[in-house]
């Protein structure tokens, strides 16, 4: 072997190494592609794996097969109810088609315009027929369904398909966020008020009803005490009753005595007629008159 | 055409950069090795096929891989994906036939909505944590959401972050759900009772929704770290707080006026009682005690009564007199005459014993 044929042979190989990596081309798991023969498409190819085209005159685009996401700006909708909602969604979308893809937007930054429009055209149109406490709460899901049907038929001429759009945030533009805050501060204050006013009722009641039955322990209390009391003057009396009734007047002779006694204290001036008591005081007689 | 040498337009690489091909040998090193061993005695015929076998067999041995514990390995050839192998040894065909990515798939990632960690302190997000609720108010709600991936082939495949976020869906994802989860509550029971549930319901719809996307991602913990009013009205709800406390204050209070009162009303009563009691039992036993001695004083009466009244009488009289100031006036001392007793001067000079003796005897 000489070394103008070793240098033959490492030319045919070089020249090989070229043709054959024009020819060859792999598609990752997360890749399609479309093939371009000299600036006409001419197939797609979604499966990965090894493929085989033209040299030279063909050449391959790739395109991404996984879920891509759209991420919005966020923008004012008027709901049903007439009231502005600034609304931030998301839309995860594919390339479906290759070739209409290539053809219609030729790449992810034209997908991403033309999808803007629609998703935004399409939330404001379905928005724009729910209430904004529905858009809030109730028919979320509903509406990102709704929004996600009626975009993806204006989508699929690009070859692309969405396959989730997602309102992220629903807030409110600023003015209308500080109506609500003054609503549920007037809200609060209200429930405090009524709060510290059924605790102030429910002390009255608490109080009140001390009262009364202090009042009524107080008044029973003084009830049975008279009755003790009368019960006591009533059997002393029977017991006084009972005796002096022997000789009642015996009874009052003494008992006056004892009248007498307390009822002429230490400086009572008496005047007195000279008889009676004084009857001797005239001279002795033994037998008064 | 290689994947990676097609320029823009094409899509990135599952992170970026792919695996890296193992560096060609430098062949004129191996050659030049060849021929320092054999000396001058190597000739051409016998160095290709012995280099070209070298080569191969380095070549081949490349494709010995390890998966580490926290890893799966996801093999694909030619792109396509074609198995994935757990933790281990293992062996792959030598790159440019198959590759193998290796994520980790044990490490739970954690997100923040609502709030950054900024080293020991939190920064609020305002525009992430503010939230509409079912009711028509504002709150903010801060929460953690932890994930890891479960499904390695998925998550590399299926759904694209953008460069440098690698949670950027999970982010999405996780605002979509507690959004839609407060949206159907009201904020009394987000700021109560409603939290667990919330919890729960914001996990289960973020893993519907990244199990519809095929994502691989598997929600490990939603967790609300921080539920509270916005801070243009926490004022107001902090009052409504106090106010509860001021009612169960107020109710406390009259309870303790209560108790303090009624045992005093109590004792009050007992004491009425008692000495009602006492005054009974005292009247009665007077009654008997003055009857008992009304009663001996008319035995010895009736024994003697003229004696017994004579000595009572005058017993009773002089201990009577002897306490007063006397006047012993004849009716008929008085008779024509208008009768005067200055009773007033006698009593203003208490002692003059004459005086009274003005009428004694005609």
């Amino acid at each position: 072997m000489n070394s103008r044929a070793s240098m033959g042979i490492g030319i045919i190989l070089v020249v090989l190494v070229i043709v054959l990596s024009q020819t060859i081309f792999t598609i990752h798991q997360v890749e399609q592609a479309l093939v371009v023969q000299l600036g006409k498409p001419i197939r797609a190819f979604t499966d990965p794996g090894i493929h085989f085209k033209i040299p030279f005159i063909q050449e391959v685009f790739t395109f991404d097969r996984r879920l891509l996401v759209l991420d919005q700006e966020s923008q004012e909708v008027l709901s049903s109810d007439k009231k502005n909602l600034k609304v931030d969604n998301y839309a995860q979308w594919r390339i479906e088609d290759p070739l209409k893809f290539y053809q219609t937007v030729r790449n992810e930054a034209g997908a991403e315009s033309r999808l803007n429009d629609i998703v935004y055209s399409n939330l404001r149109e379905v928005l724009g027929q729910f209430t904004m406490m529905e858009i809030v709460s109730g028919e979320r899901l509903n509406l990102m369904k709704q929004i996600r049907e009626q975009a993806n038929i204006q989508t699929r001429q690009y070859g692309i398909e969405l396959v989730d759009v997602r309102i992220k945030r629903t807030d409110l533009p600023p003015e209308n966020s500080k109506a609500v805050y003054r609503r549920m501060q007037t809200e609060r204050e209200r429930q405090a008020k009524q709060y510290r006013a059924e605790g102030e009722e429910e002390a009255v009641k608490i109080r009140s009803q001390a009262n009364r039955e202090r009042e009524v322990m107080l008044a029973e209390a003084y009830g049975t005490a008279q009755k003790l009391r009368g019960e006591g003057d009533a059997t002393a009396a029977a017991i006084y009753g009972e005796a002096f009734q022997q000789d009642p007047r015996f009874y009052e002779f003494v008992r006056s005595l004892e009248a007498y006694r307390k009822a002429f204290v230490q400086g009572t001036t008496l005047v007195l007629e000279p008889d009676g008591f004084f009857r001797y005081f005239k001279g002795p007689s033994i037998n008064p008159r | 055409m290689t994947w990676n040498s097609n320029g823009g337009g094409g899509p990135q690489r599952p992170w970026g950069q792919g695996p890296r091909p193992p560096q060609p040998p430098d062949m004129e090193k191996v050659y030049q090795m060849f021929r320092d061993k054999f000396g001058g005695s190597m000739d051409g015929k016998r160095f290709w096929p012995i280099a070209i076998g070298v080569v191969m067999v380095i070549w081949m041995f490349t494709g010995i891989y390890v998966v580490g514990p926290d890893e799966e390995g996801v093999v694909t050839r030619f792109g396509r994906y074609i198995e994935s192998t757990i933790p281990g040894p293992h062996y792959h065909l030598p790159y440019p036939i198959e590759e193998v990515y290796k994520p980790k798939v044990t490490q739970v990632r954690r997100i923040e909505i609502g709030y950054r960690t900024r080293g020991r302190s939190a920064v609020d997000v305002a525009a992430e944590s503010l939230m509409l609720t079912g009711d028509e108010n504002i709150i903010d709600i801060d929460l953690s959401v932890q994930y890891r991936v479960n499904n390695a082939a998925d998550s590399l495949f299926n759904v694209r972050n953008p460069p440098r976020d690698p949670s950027y869906v999970v982010r999405n994802v996780a605002e979509t759900a507690i959004r839609q989860v407060i949206g159907r509550n009201s904020i009394d029971e987000a700021l109560t009772i409603g939290k667990e549930r919330i919890q729960a319901n914001t996990l289960s719809t973020m893993q519907k929704i990244l199990d519809d996307y095929k994502s691989g991602i598997l929600i490990v913990a939603v967790q609300l770290q921080q539920v509270a009013p916005p801070e243009e009205v926490v004022h107001a709800f902090k009052d409504v707080a106090s106010a509860r406390e001021d009612r169960v204050r107020a109710i406390n209070e009259a309870e303790g006026y209560a108790n303090d009162i009624l045992p005093k009303a109590k004792g009050e009563a007992a004491k009425q009682l008692q000495e009602a009691e006492g005054y009974k039992t005292a009247k009665v036993a007077r009654a008997k005690g003055d009857v008992q001695r009304f009663l001996s004083l008319h035995k010895e009466y009736t024994r003697s009564p003229e004696v017994t009244v004579s000595r009572l009488y005058l017993e009773t009289m002089e201990e009577v007199l002897l306490k007063t100031d006397k006047v012993v006036v004849d009716p008929r001392a008085g008779q024509g005459v208008l009768p005067y007793l200055p009773l007033d001067r006698l009593k203003e000079n208490a002692s003059p014993p004459q005086q009274p003796r003005k009428g004694g005897e005609p």
